[in-house]
């Protein structure tokens, strides 16, 4: 087994909370017929997929010697191992050992596979530990299952530790000075007055005093994989249907590095949704990416230490929380 | 180690080709509308065809093809 109950509650928080759901790559990063390696919650995993579409994950490590699967071939329904051919199903089970054929490791499931599943272009495993093989309950964001919403999914690959990138985004107030230079932040008071109020899926934190003007809410949604929901208005050239949301989530990649999935949406049919498409793709999309950006270098900007030497504000106690409850999971999770 | 192809920084994920200086003007017109003229799709059709910004056949928009034209750029 890959992920530990030993490791220390400092590594958890480092490289990524357990016994939840998190998204990995999007679903187009793995063809059909392929392999491919990824780095999640500190550990190096192998993405496997069919000729007909069914994913696998599994722990990149050849049950023999340790070599990566990845490296190995595809064939079909289960990856040989390049350095002596041992053969895996994606279940994890070995399946042939063509140098000694007979051979007791044949039969036996000695490779982690990961629960899957794919949701908006995205692919989200299941990281259990040894004591918490069973995936938890999965409730997926509303924005990407709801037919009268319409997204897009855009992912990008930070140099930031992961609770960077979600603290980033329960800190509304970063929208009116960091992305002040933008299409759609524009707008609205510097100053502003926060509070929390929480849900039974997490907690919001918003302004008190602004809402539908700039990035004056957010809302912390854990429901089997953490995620946050907000919205931002579009100027009047962004047409019908109102302010766009979005959803985000973050991969742990490892102690320093994450992966960002926002899927910009917005409440539109019909014209209006083929129309907000034409324009996301054609003109929004590189206007998001620039403000997207703009988050990106002030993140990877920050000291490795930044969280250890602090002076906090009011602003700052929507990430308080966040890392109060993160903190505890990880607590938790180490035994 | 490194992954080879860390890290993966795409401007652009949702087109399927560059954008034609004929879908440019469209959505760079279609903003201007947006702005002065409204959001309905009277005020569009109105907007568009005022700007002598027409249809990719050279003739005025109508509601139909205006839809039919966003839902083969959009959809
Ligand atoms: S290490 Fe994989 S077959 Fe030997
Ligand atoms: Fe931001």
């Amino acid at each position: 087994m890959t992920l530990s109950c030993h490791d220390t509650a400092e590594h958890i928080y480092a490289t990524g909370l357990r016994n939840q759901w998190h998204p990995v790559v999007p679903s187009s990063f793995v063809a059909p017929g392929a392999l491919r390696k990824v780095t999640a919650l500190g550990e190096q995993w192998l993405l496997f997929r069919r000729a007909d579409g069914t994913l696998a994950m599994l722990d990149d490590r050849c049950p023999h010697r340790g070599a990566p699967l990845s490296l190995g071939k595809h064939l079909g329904d289960r990856v040989a191992c390049w350095y002596h051919g041992v053969e895996v199903t994606t279940d994890g089970t070995v399946c042939a050992v063509p140098g000694l054929p007979g051979c007791n490791l044949e039969g036996k499931k000695l490779v982690t596979s990961l629960p899957v599943q794919e949701a908006g272009g995205a692919i989200l495993a299941y990281f259990g530990d040894e004591e918490h093989p069973e995936p938890a309950e999965l409730t997926l964001p509303g924005p990407l299952t709801d037919p009268g919403t319409d997204a897009f999914l855009c992912y990008a690959e930070w140099n930031v530790p992961w609770r960077y990138a979600v603290e980033n985004l329960l800190d509304p107030m970063h929208g009116a000075f960091l992305h002040h230079e933008s299409h759609s932040m524009y707008d609205g008071d510097t100053t502003a007055k926060f509070r929390i109020r929480e849900t039974d899926r997490g907690y919001f934190f918003e302004k008190t005093d602004q809402r539908g003007v700039n990035f004056d809410w957010v809302e912390l949604c854990r429901t089997g994989v953490d995620w946050v929901d907000l919205e931002i208005p579009y100027p009047p050239s962004g047409g019908p249907g109102g302010p766009f949301g979005i959803v985000g989530m973050v991969c742990p990649v490892d102690e320093r590095r994450c992966g960002v999935f926002f899927w910009r949406y917005r409440r539109v049919q019909d014209w209006q949704r083929d129309t907000w498409r034409f324009l996301y793709r054609t003109l929004i999309e590189q206007r998001h990416w620039e403000v997207l950006e703009q988050d990106r270098v002030m993140l990877e900007a920050l000291p490795a230490d930044a969280d250890q030497r602090e002076n906090l504000y009011q602003h700052d106690l929507g990430v308080v929380r966040l890392r109060r409850l993160f903190r505890a999971d990880a607590e938790a999770q180490h035994h | 180690m490194p992954d080879a192809t860390w890290p993966y920084l795409d401007a652009h994920q949702s087109r399927t080709h560059e954008p034609t200086p004929y879908e440019d003007k469209l959505a760079a017109t279609l903003e201007e509308v947006f702005t002065e003229d409204g959001h309905e799709l009277t005020d569009v059709i109105r907007g568009l065809n005022a700007r002598q910004v027409h249809a990719p056949d050279g003739a005025p928009w109508t509601e139909e093809s205006f839809r039919a034209e966003m839902h083969r750029l959009g959809a």
